[in-house]
């Protein structure tokens, strides 16, 4: 196998790695924790994320530092910073390798989140099917308050921070920043209209930031190495590196680390070891079932935020699903369909209406019983979803539901009625 | 109609889940768990409004949180409740055959609990293990890369176990 570029996934490929806080300050960890406690600024650390150049992993790629910057000055109303833990993005598995084997690396990006936000409450939002994320990540929360590195006065600073891990109860839409928070406060989880952005009213209409496992654990990095050395990884805007799950037909599924701008191709034979079976590839879908499909000759770019926008596609939250030569294309848009109909919120019309009328039409090529007229009736249908809806999740299902009929018009034919 | 309402330990973990949020109300979601943890994993008639009265908020409320989530169940699961994935990828790498033949073996369609109630059956989104794939869940366990066979002599040892 190629080499990984190890930054975030260091400690969990040392051979004996336990993830306990003992381990992780063996391994140099808890360090960033003390250094900002101790001789930094809120502002200061926010101006070294910007400097980073981090961008959200969770799936919209937003500038980290930026986010963090929206936060208003301290006043009588509480700062909440939540880590989105939710992981339900079809063929993401990454942050559940990070919070499974070294949960302090994102808790001390988290810590140090709240600092720069002047929040003394995070909440950790992991997904209720996950019981042993759930508890293994409050296992190394109870270490930290025992270390005192979390709870009143911490290190004699004056600064007070708690951690709560918060279970949800299997809603994709959950992972959705707004409809996390509805869910945080005990709601069905319906994803909110901004205006209101969380910044300004988030959590019990508080200011609040969300952000992903996989972002936050980059943070201690950043401070330790400094701002210029994770900017010096991965192409311009789109820096450091990244933890890409990739699955589906391929020799070695799992998760990998390379730097921003890693070739596509190469991730796929280089690193999870090509077609299983020596079979021909037929398919990928590069970030999650968000992401539009991509034919075998468009897979040879760099995998990261700005390139897949140029391919009309998205790295989403850094999901590669490979598929061979023997799968039928129909059949991954009907498990697309299936699953976006299921989570949908029911709010919006035509996300509500629109996954259900695509299901059908994909549901009459299953059985045969399709013909082009169909096909230009569901790319139509989905094209009018995007751009419609609350949130995000309208678009998740336009595009790719658009791209599997565009680029793949004779998997259809195949199903047309005889 | 069994009792309705914790015990005394358990309301004790439950006030101390309240501290940890600025309402009652916010912790609905694991209360909610610890209310089904408690009765052998669903919600028996009456723990709706146990529930919405411990958090200071409404029935209808709480009903409509139920049924939003996957995870409430208004019915009673198996001793096993099995979730298999058959969601993009794991459908595409075995997981619906994984499905099919949990249906054949247990008699039963997703979403049904066996007669004897040992076993229910649950078809399910992606549960971020995709490269385990297939994968069931059983209870709180993740069975990975999974064959037919494995499943097999999983049945008879469950089985076994009660007989
Ligand atoms: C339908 C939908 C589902 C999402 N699911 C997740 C998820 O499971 N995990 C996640 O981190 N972000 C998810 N997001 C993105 C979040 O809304 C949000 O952008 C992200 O958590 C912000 O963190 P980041 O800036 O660190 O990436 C989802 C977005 C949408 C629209
Ligand atoms: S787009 Fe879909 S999931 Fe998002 S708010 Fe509207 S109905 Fe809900
Ligand atoms: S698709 Fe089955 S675990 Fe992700």
């Amino acid at each position: 196998m190629a080499e990984e570029t190890l930054l975030l996934l260091k400690n969990i490929r040392t051979p004996g790695y336990t993830g306990d806080l003992a381990a992780y300050q063996k391994a140099g960890g808890s360090k960033a924790w003390e250094k900002v406690l101790k001789s930094m600024k809120p502002a200061e650390v926010i101006e070294v994320l910007k400097a980073s150049g981090l961008r959200g992993r969770g799936g919209a790629g937003f500038p980290c530092g930026m986010k963090w910057s929206f936060m208003p000055p301290p006043s009588d109303k509480p700062h909440y910073l939540v880590c989105n833990a939710d992981e339900s993005e079809p063929g993401t598995f990454k942050d559940h390798l990070i919070m499974l084997n070294d949960p302090h690396e994102f808790l001390e990006g988290m810590m140090i989140g709240c600092y720069a936000m002047n929040s003394h409450h995070g909440y950790i939002y992991i997904r209720g099917e996950s019981q042993h994320a759930i508890k293994r990540v409050q296992q190394a929360i109870d270490e930290l308050y025992k270390a005192k590195l979390l709870g009143k006065n911490i290190l004699g600073g004056g600064f007070d921070l708690h951690l709560t891990v918060h279970p949800g109860a299997g809603a994709y839409i959950c992972g959705e920043e707004t409809a996390m928070l509805d869910s945080l406060e005990g709601k069905r989880g319906q994803p909110r209209s901004k205006p209101p952005f969380p910044a300004q009213s988030g959590f019990d209409a508080c200011p609040t930031t969300v952000n992903n496992v996989e972002t936050l654990a980059n943070v201690p990095f950043i401070l330790n190495q400094g701002a210029e050395a994770f900017a010096a990884l991965g192409p311009a805007n789109n820096a450091g590196t990244q933890c890409v799950s990739i699955s589906g037909h391929v020799a070695k599924p799992g998760v990998y680390e390379v730097e921003m701008g890693h070739n596509l191709k190469s991730l796929i034979y280089d690193y999870a070891g090509g077609i299983r079976g020596g079979k021909k590839l037929k398919a990928v879908i590069p970030g999650g079932a968000s992401a539009g499909i991509l034919r075998p000759d468009e897979i040879d770019i760099p995998y990261d935020f700005d390139n897949l926008m140029k391919a009309g596609t998205m790295r989403g939250s850094g999901a590669i699903m490979v598929f061979d030569e023997d799968t039928d294309v129909v059949r991954l848009a009907e498990r697309t369909i299936r699953f976006f109909n299921h989570e949908s919120c029911g709010q919006c019309t035509p996300c509500r209406e629109g996954t259900f009328w695509l299901k059908n039409m994909v549901r009459q090529f299953m059985d045969d019983a399709g013909d082009e007229a169909l096909a230009k009736r569901m790319e139509r249908a989905a094209f009018q979803i995007g751009g419609t809806t609350i949130c995000a999740f309208g678009d998740a299902v336009s595009g790719p539901m658009m791209a599997f009929v565009r680029k793949f018009p004779e998997e259809f034919a195949k199903h047309y009625a005889s | 109609m069994a009792k309705v309402g914790f015990s005394d330990a358990v309301l004790k973990e439950v006030n101390t889940l309240f501290e940890r949020y600025p309402k009652k109300v916010h912790a609905l979601l694991p209360v909610l768990h610890i209310a089904q943890r408690e009765n052998a994993g669903w919600l028996p008639e009456g723990w709706d409004a146990y529930v919405a009265e411990l958090c200071e908020t409404t029935l209808n409320h709480v009903r409509g949180v139920i049924t939003f989530y996957n995870m409430y169940k208004t019915t009673p699961v198996g001793r096993h409740h099995i979730m298999v994935c058959t969601c993009l990828p794991c459908g595409l790498c075995g997981g619906t055959e994984v499905l099919e033949h949990l249906e054949h073996r247990l008699g039963i369609k997703s979403g049904n609990v066996t007669p004897d109630g040992q076993f229910s059956l649950e078809e399910s989104q992606c549960l971020a293990a995709c490269d385990q794939a297939p994968l069931m869940m059983v209870n709180e366990d993740l069975q990975k890369r999974i064959t037919l066979e494995e499943i097999d002599r999983w049945i008879d040892e469950a089985r076994a176990k009660k007989a």
